[in-house]
């Protein structure tokens, strides 16, 4: 990354930690940034999908099972903070199995699958009224309970969340880093550009794709969980909506695909404009940032945010070095 | 045992009949080259040999086991690589990353530290003279350059026998010349080859064998002097005369 992306990215970094105090510990725009961080997440999860080469249009599957997955868990009386861990790993699962189906898909099927995919989650959560609570959902998800080494109110206050959420981003932004850098970045890779010719080389696509979807679906299923636990209540038309599919794909693609932080920083800018200065102002073209957006991205702008940057210095040695694709 | 044996193999791409039952057999450290018009079934019958298509009919043998219908990863791991006609690099990876991945992800010879496996992928673009290239990104390379990386990437899997399509075709004599040496370079290593070339004259300075396949089928099969003067051969690319 240049030197000016860096100083750049630890200026977001430290307002992003100096934000609560700065705010006044304001709810209502700590609420806000916390959900701007989740969809951070969100769309580096869904970058880090991307980057081995699958589309996805159902991320709201992963989402949505790791959000149901920590609200029934913290609802049967466990501690809320294993309810957030199971979800992680249910949305992996979730993610993992449809992964198996980029066996006989790719490309536009895949990603249609994958939307068809969050209609059948959707559908089971509707009518399994006994354990979703079908139409309505579940309510009173209680809030996470205090850590005796965490400093944080997380019961009552909106910061203790705030924190988790910053947490997760910086969390998936790190072992994205780490990925890129690693021969599972170079599988990653190798998969998306030419399958076929990674196969001659030793490499079976499969387990790599489904180690891809099963990374991605974890940080999404995290982030479902906090976001149930942030607003206490889960309900299918909610979790399971497109928004939480098509936003991610947005995110990242404005913010340039393959990049370690654009996705987040696009996310971050394009939630909280829509929600800023849009949804108080004109609430029927809140949503206006994303389209714009998207045919920004179409026209003018292929590479995303990431590529008005000046392109960094190659560096070919993986393992020591950045790679081209994960240096912006 | 020849190190690769083909036996009745035949293809068919729904009433197309691309190979009818060819025999192939490929002694250890020999160069066999493979001739044969447009359409003749010389890269069907490389997809078969690399995994890449299931042979409708026939079995193939590598070493001694069976390899039919195994998947490529499978046949590349017991020491198949191959390179393509029309080179297929990973063009938005470096030079660098393009040779690593078969250096990590081979499972024969597996080399575990790094920092080994890097300097093996150095080693690779030095001998095929892409040192000075390792940073670039592969859709920046000239068309010879990118045939001497799909070489790269082929030795990469450490092969024991190695399908080389059509290394010099598009290439200038200079190109070409540079092709022989990598051949004669290939063969002191202990490498066995079965090369697909359009060239007559590239492949009779470096083929110990020649084969030649016309609408799907072996027309003719010995040493270069033989088979270039085999009337069979003349008729195959030049039609008979009416």
């Amino acid at each position: 990354m240049p030197r000016r992306g860096w100083i750049g990215t630890s200026l977001v970094a430290a307002a992003l930690l100096l934000f609560p105090p700065l705010s006044g510990f304001h709810p209502y725009y700590l609420y806000l940034v916390s959900t701007a961080l989740l969809f951070g997440t969100l769309a580096t999860s869904w970058n880090l999908l991307a980057y081995a080469g699958q589309i996805s249009f159902g991320h709201a599957a992963f989402f949505g099972l790791g959000g149901y997955t920590a609200a029934l868990v913290s609802l049967s009386g466990l501690s809320p903070w294993l309810a957030l861990a199971l979800g992680g790993a249910v949305g992996a699962s979730g993610a993992a199995a449809i992964g198996m189906a980029s066996a006989r898909l790719s490309g536009a099927s895949l990603a249609l699958g994958t939307l068809a995919y969050t209609e059948i989650w959707r559908g089971i959560a509707h009518n399994w009224t006994a354990v979703s609570g079908g139409g309505a959902g579940l309510i009173g998800i209680p809030p996470l309970t205090p850590l005796p080494w965490l400093p944080l109110d997380l019961a009552r206050s909106r910061t203790g969340s705030y924190y988790l959420a910053l947490a997760f981003l910086l969390l998936v932004i790190a072992v994205f880093w780490g990925i890129l850098r690693s021969r599972l970045g170079l599988a990653f890779a190798a998969v998306r550009e030419e399958e076929e010719r990674a196969s001659l080389l030793g490499v079976h696509p499969l387990p790599w794709k489904v180690l891809a979807f099963a990374l991605s679906g974890f940080f999404s299923g995290l982030a479902g969980g906090l976001y149930v636990n942030m607003v206490r209540v889960v309900e299918p038309d909610l979790i399971f909506s497109h928004y939480f599919s098509i936003l991610p794909l947005v995110m990242a693609t404005f913010g340039g695909l393959g990049t370690l932080l654009g996705p987040a920083l696009a996310a971050l800018a394009l939630y909280l404009a829509s929600e800023l200065l849009l949804h108080p102002y004109i609430p029927a073209f809140h949503q206006l940032p994303y389209a714009l957006a998207l045919i920004v991205v179409a026209l003018y702008l292929p590479g995303g945010l990431a590529g008005l940057l000046p392109s960094p210095s190659p560096l070919p040695k993986r393992g020591e070095g950045e790679t081209r694709h994960g240096a912006a | 045992m020849a190190l690769l044996e083909g036996q009745g193999l035949s293809m068919a791409f729904g009433g197309l009949l691309a190979l009818r039952g060819v025999d192939i057999a490929v002694e250890e450290r020999q160069v066999v080259g493979l001739l044969g018009p447009n359409g003749s079934g010389k890269t069907t019958l490389f997809n078969i040999l690399s995994g890449l298509l299931h042979p409708t009919a026939g079995e193939i043998w590598f070493g001694g086991t069976r390899v039919t219908n195994l998947r490529p990863w499978q046949i590349s791991r017991l020491g198949i690589g191959r390179t393509f006609q029309i080179a297929r690099p990973f063009v938005h990876s470096t030079v660098f990353d393009n040779v690593l991945v078969g250096v990590t992800f081979r499972s024969r010879d597996h080399v575990s530290r790094g920092e080994d496996r890097r300097r093996e992928a150095e080693r690779l673009l030095a001998t095929v003279g892409l040192a000075g290239k390792a940073s670039a990104l592969a859709h920046t390379l000239s068309l010879g350059e990118r045939k001497r990386l799909e070489l790269a990437m082929a030795l990469s899997t450490r092969p024991t026998l190695l399908l080389l399509d059509e290394l010099a075709s598009g290439l200038s004599p200079k190109g070409r010349e540079e092709v022989v040496r990598f051949y004669g370079q290939l063969k002191e290593r202990g490498l066995t080859i079965f090369a697909i070339e359009h060239s007559f004259r590239v492949l009779a300075r470096v083929a110990d064998r020649l084969l030649v396949l016309d609408q799907g089928a072996i027309v003719a099969d010995g040493r270069p002097e033989q088979v270039l003067g085999s009337p069979r051969v003349v008729t195959a690319y030049l039609g008979e005369e009416e």
